[in-house]
């Protein structure tokens, strides 16, 4: 388990990290969010012991210690290959410095390569590879040697839906391996698929941290589905009612100020008949993301 | 040390197979061989109108093609009479033909060429026939053995070579050869160094790296690897100018200048194995480290040469200041840039060929470059990762004020 207390970095006199505290346990994924700025690159450099920083910086209840490196395995936010080198070249590189044998590497990649689906083959340059297959490269890269704990920044960026689905599952194999992961990413939609518990970084301080499931339920359910014919000026007019979203031909978002008038709007669409869909549920991550980020 | 040695193989193999590299070390030999194969395909070509051919015109003719080739003329004799070698020489096939007879107990020689005999040949046809006329004379004259003797006495000439100016000229070369061997190197490395980790500091690369070891370990596998490549360009040299030599030593137009130069060559690669080459070695150490510090000052590939500018000036002031006071081992500014580190791979070479330095001055000024290279290995290896991880263009000074507050 990775247990972070008390984290705080600065710049020279600007404060990037402030009195950031979370844990991830083994097998489960933690989402870090954020506007860019926010500060979860450096949350992830901390960790990995790029920087110098005050708090303290668990990992099974030690302070992280070069020998754990081989136990960590990293996908940082921009993607980055030796050009020059053949796919297997560099896996065999970064994984060695995993303390990975070259025999285990050889015989996992091909593995790896397919799971992945990546295009091309292992002596081809990296340089020949499309973007997306050189993503999927670095990911073998960060994977094969089956870290303990993931660190995965932005890992979703520039993939196509095919591919976000296939790292998805990835992701989850590697959950139910038992390995503790944490990830940003700007899509809430692939925040809230896949994680656990999140962290809201707001200016270097985390304004929101917790279980996914308690964090919404702690908005309340303040956000009301409805079909209906009524015009949208119609529905604003409603008690309680703060807005309004179209979400398609005659499906409506309705942000009420308290979950407590939900069945007051119930009674005043329906007026005793049936209704198509009603759903009072809790606001989206995107709409927390939009409110407290 | 496992991961160390695995970023050293990683980027000694990843240099030495690259095109620059091989186009870097084959350049010269490609040169020597072109220059070789013009200078043989014109001796080839001008072979054969260079010779001499020798007409026998009498039975005991005092001339013969034995004779003349040992006197190092390049003569033919398959030209059995004037009219042949007349032909010849029109045809430009030979340069020109030598006759000789023997008229009233007088030796006379005669050649028609198209080019003057040199001076060499002149003095080796003389040599044959004066003994030849010497025969003759000595027969007419009818005087006894003892007369023979005396008149054939020779004067004795002795020659006696003083053994330390040799030497000192050998010192000299070696010196020369050293200083310009180091200067060629770093001038080269130094921008390759600083290019390829100014261009690794643009990529993230270095943070799946240093995720999996610490940066002053992967610092040192790097420098290592540089190291090696250095040494390695060195050893191709080294071995393919022994192949070199042997090749020329058997090659029949080369090997006289071999032979002429050998002790020469012996003594000047006996002297570049000796404690002037451990000031370059050394040298070409804390020029490399330098070299990377620069290269991750700057945070893109393209701006290393601009980082590369200190290694260069003072590689500069090292080799011109080097090549200017080489006469001059006791000045004072040798004296003391023979012991600051960065000159000293310059400067104590002059004093130490010019026999100017005790042993106790050489080790201490050893010493304080050792030193220096272990500080600053553990110093740069210290900040290198703070240096490398930040990619913001803030300008040298001030990227290594950050890179130093990041650890």
């Amino acid at each position: 388990m990775l247990k972070i207390d008390h984290l705080s970095k600065s710049f020279g006199a600007k404060k990037v990290l402030s009195d950031v505290n979370f844990k991830v346990p083994n097998g489960k994924i933690l989402g870090i969010i954020g506007k860019n700025g926010a500060g979860k690159t450096t949350t992830f450099h901390s960790i990995l012991n790029f920087i110098t920083f005050t708090g303290t910086i668990l990992w099974n209840g030690e302070p992280l210690t070069e020998k754990d490196y081989d136990q960590i395995g990293y996908l940082p936010e921009e993607r980055s290959l030796i050009q020059k080198l053949t796919v297997k070249e560099q896996v065999r590189y970064l994984a060695n410095l995993k303390n990975m044998s070259t025999k285990e590497i050889y015989q996992k990649l091909p593995v790896w390569m397919d799971k992945l689906k990546v295009k091309g083959n292992l002596n081809d340059k990296i340089s020949s590879l499309s973007k997306g297959n050189q993503q999927k490269i670095q990911l073998i890269c960060t994977l094969i040697h089956q870290p303990s704990l993931i660190i995965l920044d932005e890992p979703f960026s520039g993939l196509d839906p095919i591919n976000v689905d296939i790292l998805r599952n990835t992701i989850l194999e590697e959950k139910k391996r038992g390995a503790a992961i944490i990830f940003s990413d700007h899509d809430m939609n692939n925040v809230e698929s896949l994680c656990d518990s999140i962290v809201l970084l707001k200016d270097g301080h985390a304004v929101i941290n917790g279980n996914l499931h308690d964090v919404r339920s702690s908005f309340g359910n303040t956000n009301i589905f409805v079909e209906t014919k009524l015009a949208i000026s119609r529905l604003k007019e409603l008690p309680h009612v703060l807005s309004v979203i179209e979400e398609k031909d005659g499906l409506y978002k309705l942000i009420i100020s308290d979950e407590k008038y939900g069945p007051e709007i119930f009674d005043q669409l329906t007026h005793g008949q049936y209704i198509k869909v009603f759903a009072q549920q809790p606001p989206t991550l995107t709409d927390i993301f939009k409110k407290e980020a | 040390m496992k991961k160390t040695f695995i970023v050293l193989k990683e980027n000694y193999l990843r240099q030495i197979k690259s095109w620059s590299f091989i186009t870097l070390v084959l350049a010269p030999f490609a040169f020597l061989i072109i220059m070789t194969g013009i200078s043989y395909l014109e001796a080839k070509n001008s072979s054969d109108n260079d010779q001499i051919a020798v007409i026998r015109q009498v039975k005991k003719s005092p001339l013969n093609s034995y004779e003349l080739k040992k006197q190092g003329i390049d003569v033919t004799s398959k030209y059995a009479n004037i009219s042949a070698a007349k032909k010849a020489l029109k045809k430009d096939k030979i340069r020109g033909y030598l006759t000789a007879k023997t008229e009233n107990s007088q030796v006379k020689v005669t050649y028609v060429g198209s080019s003057n005999l040199d001076n060499s040949e002149k003095q080796g046809i003389n040599n044959i026939v004066g003994k030849y006329q010497q025969i003759l004379n000595i027969r007419q004259s009818g005087i006894n053995n003892k007369q023979l003797k005396t008149l054939t006495r020779k004067p004795s000439f002795k020659q006696k070579i003083q053994n330390s100016s040799h030497a000192s000229s050998i010192k000299e070369i070696s010196t020369m050869i050293l200083i310009f061997v180091m200067y060629f190197i770093l001038t080269t490395y130094a921008s390759i160094t600083a290019q390829e980790i100014a261009s690794e500091k643009g990529s993230k690369i270095m943070e799946i790296i240093f995720s999996s070891m610490k940066a002053i370990r992967y610092f040192y596998g790097k420098i290592l690897a540089v190291f090696c490549v250095i040494i390695t360009h060195l050893a191709i040299y080294f071995v393919g100018g022994w192949i070199f030599f042997e090749v020329a030593a058997r090659t029949k137009s080369l090997a006289p200048i071999i032979k002429k130069y050998k002790p020469l060559i012996d003594g000047v690669i006996h002297n570049l194995v000796s404690s002037s080459l451990l000031y370059v070695i050394l040298g070409v150490i804390i020029y490399t480290i330098l070299s990377a510090l620069c290269g991750a000052l700057v945070s893109r590939a393209e701006d290393a040469s601009k980082a590369t500018q200190p290694t260069m000036v003072l590689t500069m002031v090292g080799f011109f200041g080097a090549l200017s006071l080489q006469q001059s081992p006791n000045n004072l500014f040798v004296r003391i840039f023979s012991y600051v580190p960065f000159t000293s791979s310059f400067f104590m070479p002059i004093r130490l060929v010019n026999g100017t330095v005790s042993p106790l001055e050489n080790t201490i000024s050893l010493v304080i470059l050792v030193v220096t290279i272990v500080v600053m290995l553990i110093y740069i290896g210290k900040i290198y990762g703070g240096l490398v991880l930040q990619t913001d263009d803030v300008g040298l000074f001030k990227s290594l004020k950050r890179g130093i507050s990041t650890r």
